[in-house]
C-alpha cells in the first residue's frame, strides 16, 4: 500500500519521474540561494524578477516570434540587467537594495508591457514563457541540471565573501575588493535559478522552492551551513510529497508542492527549536550554566 | 617618512569640511591618541585613513602599505547581529588577507583563531552565535578579529565606549602589546585620564588640528579650551574656502 | 499636382460606375450568422447576393457578443440565415433589437439532430439557449450529407426572398451539391483506407459528433485535461493510461495551452500528436480552411495522416 502511494506513480509513469528529477535538481541549486536571499532580506526578489524579465522576453518575441529559447535568453538578459543595476545603485548610493530593485523591476515591467502592446498582440507572453513540471523534456532537464551544478560551484566559490557581505560589509570592504563582484555573482545566480525555474516549472514552483525552504530552515538551525542543508532537504521532501499529492487528488502539481512546503513551514513555525512559537510560549527550564 | 602622512588633508561631507587642512606625519610605531570634542572630525579622519572616504582636498599617504592592510575598528559596527554565524567563523574573517577569500582554514589557522580568542578572554565562545553576545563580549570579539589581521597599522575609533572597566582594561593591555610589537596604533578617545596614562602622543582635533605632539604638551587647559570653542554644526552659509596660513603643528 | 488630378478623375469614374451598377441591379442583402453559413450562401447565391457574416473567421459563435455594426447589417438585411439547434443563443435578441422585418431561415431545418453527449463544454457557455431542442448538438454541418440539406434550405430561402433569381439559385445549388457529393465520397474513401482499429482519436473538441456518426471515426474526450484549469498529475496519468489501454493512435489537443505538456503526453503514451482540427468556423483566405469544402478536406487529411500506420 505504501509502495503504491509513494513509489508506484513514479515507477509507472515517466512524466512523474521526470517531474521528480526536475524538482529535486532545482532544489539543490535554488534552496541554498534562497537561504542567502532570506538572510539578505530579499525574499520578495523572486516575484519582482518574474516581472522584470518581461521586456527581455518581449524583445526575444519581437525578434523571433514564439521561440522559447530566444525568449528565455532575452528574459535572462533583462533579469541580469535589473539585478546588476539594482545592486550597483544600492552599493554606490544611499538607496538600499529593496527600493533599488523595486524601482528597476517596475521600470522593466512597464517597458515590457509597452513593447508588447506596440507590437499589437495580446498573447500572454509570460504565460507562454512559464513551464509546467509535468512537461519536462530532455532539453529542459538538462538545463536544470546545468543550472544546479553551476549554482553549487559558484556558491562554493563566493561563499566567504557573501557571508561577510551579509554580516559585516564594512569589514569586507576594508580588507578586500571582492564584495561587489561577489554580490553581482550572487544576483546572477538568483536570476539564473529563477529564469531557469520559470522556464521549467513555472513561477509558483520556482520562487516557492527558493523561498519557503529557507524560511523552514530558519526555525531549525542556528548556523548557515546547517540552514542550507535543511533548506535543500525540505525542498526535496516538499517536492516529492507534492507530486504524490497531485497524483492522487485534484490539485495541480505546482500548488501541491507549495502547499506541502507551506504546511512544513507552519509546523516549523510552531515547533521549531529556534524561535518556534511553542518553544517561546512553553520554554524548557533554564540550565545551570 | 612616517607610517602615515597627511598632506593638507580636508575631509568632509557634501563639501562641508569635517577635518580641515590637516598636515603631518604619524611616525612608524607611534601610539597616538586622537582626541577632541564631539563632531571634531575624529571618525571622519579615520574613515579617510582607511580609504572609505575620499578627501575633499589633499592626500593621505601610507608608506609602502595599502589601505587594506590597516586593521580598523569602527565606532559603530554595521554588523548584522541576527546573522547565523558563530564567534569562531566571525573572528576567522580576520584571516582574509592571509588566506585570501578562497583559501582554506587549516590546522595552523584554527590555532591562531583559538589563540586570538584566548587573548581577549573568549575561550569557550567558539560555537556561540554572535547574536547572543553582550556588548563587552562583542567588543572583545572584534578585537580578536583585529589581532588576527596582524596589521602594521591599527586604527581604533572609540574602542572603549560603553563597555565595562574590566573589559576596557583587558583590551587596553592588548593595545599596549601592539605598541610593544612595533605596530602603529591610532585611537580616538574621550577619556583624557586614559590618554594621559597610556598614550605617549596625542593629536587634538577640533575640525582643524589644534595641537599635535607629546600628550602632556597637547592636553593643556588652553588647548582644550580652544578646542571646545569650535563650532559643531556645519555652516550652511559658508563661503568656499580660501587657503590661509596653515595652523597645524608638526609631529615630534 | 498631376497626381492629384489623376486621383480625382479616378474617383469620379468609380462613382459613376457604382451608381450605374446600383441602378442596374440591387443585390439581395443577406446576413449569415457565421462563416460556414456565409460560405454556403455565397456559393448558392452567386453574385445576386451580398452576404455579410456576424461571427467572422476564427470566431467562436458559442460565445459571440454582437457589435453595433452587426445590428446595422441585420437591420438592413432581407434574409438572415442561422444555423439553429441552439448554436446562436445571442441571435434572437439581436434580431429583435434590430427591429427587423427580415425573414429568418434556419439552415438545419429537416436535419435529424444528435443529442449533445454529456461532454465537458470547454467553452465558457454563458449564453442562454432557447430551449426548444433539448440540448441537441448544433454542429450538424460536420456531416457532408447534412451540408446538402443546408444547401437546399438556403436555396429555398433565397428563392423565397428573391423569386426573380430562382433559376440562378437552382443552377448554383446543383453545381454545389455535385461538389459536396464528391467531397463525401473522398472522405469515405480516406476513412476506408484506415485500418478499422485505428479509427479513433482523442480530441478536446466536442464538435465532431456528426462527423463521427457519418464517417466512423470515434472522437473520445480526454479524461481530465481541460483548457482552463491547470492539469494535475492525476489528469495526465489518466489520459496516458486511457490512450495506452484503449490503444488510441492519435491525440488532437490543440486547446490545451501548453504544447510541451502535449508532447510529453504523446511521447509517453505512444500516441501521435495531430495538428489542428477546424470545427466551428472557417479561417480567413490565407488560412488552411477558407471555405467549407476546404475545411472538411483539411480535417480529414489531418485525421488520416495522424491515424495512418
Amino acid at each position: 500500500m505504501i509502495y503504491d502511494v509513494l513509489i508506484g506513480p513514479f515507477a509507472e509513469f515517466e512524466f512523474m519521474r521526470r517531474a521528480l528529477a526536475g524538482v529535486l535538481t532545482l532544489a539543490l541549486g535554488g534552496a541554498p540561494v534562497g537561504v542567502f536571499l532570506m538572510l539578505r532580506r530579499m525574499s520578495l526578489v523572486g516575484d519582482a524578477m518574474a516581472h522584470a524579465i518581461l521586456p527581455g522576453a518581449a524583445v526575444g518575441f519581437l525578434l523571433s516570434g514564439l521561440n522559447l529559447i530566444a525568449m528565455t535568453v532575452g528574459g535572462l538578459i533583462a533579469g541580469f540587467a535589473v539585478a546588476i543595476l539594482a545592486g550597483l545603485v544600492a552599493r554606490v548610493t544611499e538607496l538600499k537594495e529593496d527600493a533599488s530593485l523595486a524601482a528597476f523591476y517596475l521600470f522593466s515591467l512597464a517597458l515590457g508591457v509597452t513593447i508588447v502592446s506596440i507590437r499589437g498582440t495580446n498573447i500572454d507572453l509570460l504565460h507562454v514563457l512559464f513551464g509546467n513540471v509535468l512537461a519536462l523534456d530532455d532539453q529542459t532537464l538538462l538545463a536544470i541540471a546545468v543550472n544546479a551544478t553551476v549554482t553549487m560551484v559558484v556558491l562554493a566559490l563566493i561563499y566567504r565573501p557573501l557571508v561577510m557581505e551579509c554580516v559585516d560589509p564594512l569589514f569586507l570592504r576594508s580588507v578586500s575588493r571582492a564584495g561587489a563582484p561577489a554580490h553581482i555573482a550572487f544576483m546572477a545566480l538568483v536570476v539564473i535559478n529563477l529564469v531557469n525555474g520559470f522556464h521549467a516549472l513555472g513561477t509558483l514552483l520556482a520562487v516557492g522552492l527558493m523561498v519557503l525552504p529557507a524560511g523552514i530552515a530558519r526555525f531549525w538551525a542556528r548556523d548557515i551551513s546547517s540552514m542550507m542543508v535543511i533548506a535543500v532537504l525540505s525542498a526535496i521532501v516538499s517536492g516529492y510529497a507534492g507530486l504524490v499529492l497531485s497524483f492522487f487528488t485534484k490539485v495541480p502539481p505546482g500548488p501541491a508542492i507549495i502547499l506541502v512546503a507551506a504546511f512544513v513551514y507552519l509546523v516549523s513555525l510552531l515547533l521549531g527549536p529556534v524561535s518556534g512559537l511553542l518553544r517561546q510560549l512553553f520554554p524548557a527550564p533554564h540550565l545551570e550554566a | 617618512m612616517g607610517a602615515l602622512t597627511f598632506h593638507d588633508v580636508t575631509l568632509g561631507y557634501d563639501r562641508h569640511p569635517a577635518v580641515h587642512h590637516l598636515s603631518g606625519d604619524v611616525a612608524s610605531g607611534a601610539l597616538l591618541a586622537v582626541v577632541g570634542p564631539n563632531g571634531a572630525g575624529k571618525s571622519t579622519l579615520f574613515r579617510g585613513i582607511v580609504g572609505m572616504l575620499k578627501p575633499l582636498a589633499g592626500t593621505i599617504s601610507l608608506s609602502g602599505a595599502n589601505a587594506r592592510d590597516i586593521a580598523y575598528l569602527p565606532q559603530v559596527a554595521d554588523i548584522d547581529r541576527s546573522f547565523p554565524i558563530s564567534v569562531f567563523d566571525f573572528v576567522s574573517m580576520g584571516l582574509t588577507r592571509r588566506t585570501g577569500l578562497f583559501g582554506g582554514i587549516g590546522r595552523k589557522e584554527r590555532d591562531s583563531v583559538e589563540r586570538a580568542l584566548g587573548a581577549v578572554g573568549l575561550t569557550g565562545f567558539e560555537a556561540r552565535t554572535i547574536g547572543t553576545l553582550s556588548g563587552g563580549q562583542m567588543q572583545r570579539m572584534l578585537f580578536a578579529r583585529l589581532l588576527l589581521q596582524d596589521a602594521r597599522i591599527v586604527v581604533l575609533d572609540e574602542p572603549f565606549n560603553a563597555i565595562d572597566a574590566k573589559t576596557s582594561a583587558d583590551l587596553l593591555d592588548l593595545v599596549r602589546r601592539w605598541h610593544a610589537e612595533g605596530r602603529t596604533v591610532l585611537a580616538a578617545l574621550h577619556d583624557m585620564d586614559l590618554v594621559r596614562a597610556t598614550f605617549p602622543d596625542a593629536l587634538l582635533l577640533a575640525r582643524e588640528p589644534v595641537a599635535w605632539g607629546k600628550t602632556a604638551e597637547v592636553l593643556t587647559a588652553d588647548n582644550l579650551a580652544m578646542a571646545r570653542r569650535m563650532c559643531e554644526a556645519f555652516d550652511e552659509g559658508a563661503a568656499a574656502c580660501v587657503v590661509d596660513a596653515p595652523s597645524s603643528a608638526r609631529a615630534a | 499636382m498631376v497626381h492629384a488630378f489623376v486621383r480625382s478623375l479616378a474617383l469620379m469614374a468609380v462613382l459613376v460606375a457604382v451608381s450605374a451598377t446600383a441602378q442596374a441591379q440591387e443585390k439581395l442583402k443577406v446576413v449569415a450568422s457565421f462563416s460556414i453559413l456565409a460560405d454556403f450562401a455565397r456559393n448558392i447565391g452567386g453574385d445576386r447576393v451580398d452576404v455579410a457574416m456576424l461571427v467572422g473567421p476564427g470566431g467562436d459563435a458559442h460565445v459571440y457578443s454582437p457589435t453595433p455594426a452587426d445590428a446595422r447589417n441585420v437591420a438592413a438585411a432581407k434574409l438572415v440565415i442561422v444555423n439553429g439547434l441552439g448554436f446562436e443563443g445571442w441571435l434572437s435578441r439581436l434580431i429583435k433589437s434590430a427591429g427587423n422585418k427580415a425573414t429568418v431561415a434556419t439552415a438545419t431545418k429537416g436535419v435529424a439532430p444528435r443529442k449533445d453527449k454529456a461532454v465537458t463544454h470547454d467553452h465558457k457557455h454563458n449564453h442562454k439557449h432557447s430551449h426548444d431542442h433539448e440540448d441537441a448538438d448544433p454542429h450538424a454541418w460536420q456531416s457532408v450529407a447534412n451540408a446538402k440539406v443546408y444547401a437546399a434550405n438556403i436555396r429555398d430561402a433565397l428563392i423565397a426572398a428573391d423569386p426573380a433569381g430562382a433559376e440562378a439559385y437552382r443552377r448554383n445549388t446543383e453545381g454545389y451539391l455535385a461538389k459536396l457529393d464528391a467531397l463525401d465520397r473522398d472522405v469515405r474513401e480516406a476513412v476506408a483506407k484506415l485500418p478499422a482499429e485505428r479509427r479513433k482519436v482523442i480530441s478536446t473538441h466536442d464538435a465532431f459528433g456528426y462527423f463521427a456518426d457519418a464517417y466512423g471515426i470515434v472522437f473520445i474526450a480526454p479524461q481530465g485535461v481541460s483548457t482552463e484549469s491547470e492539469a494535475t498529475a492525476r489528469d495526465v496519468a489518466r489520459i496516458i493510461t486511457q490512450i495506452k489501454t484503449q490503444k488510441i493512435p492519435a491525440v488532437f489537443l490543440e486547446n490545451v495551452s501548453d504544447p510541451r505538456l502535449m508532447r510529453r503526453i504523446a511521447e509517453e503514451s505512444g500516441a501521435k500528436l495531430g495538428g489542428t482540427l477546424f470545427s466551428d468556423s472557417l479561417t480567413d483566405e490565407k488560412g488552411a480552411a477558407p471555405t467549407y469544402i476546404d475545411m472538411i478536406r483539411y480535417n480529414i487529411k489531418a485525421l488520416t495522416s495522424a491515424l495512418a500506420g
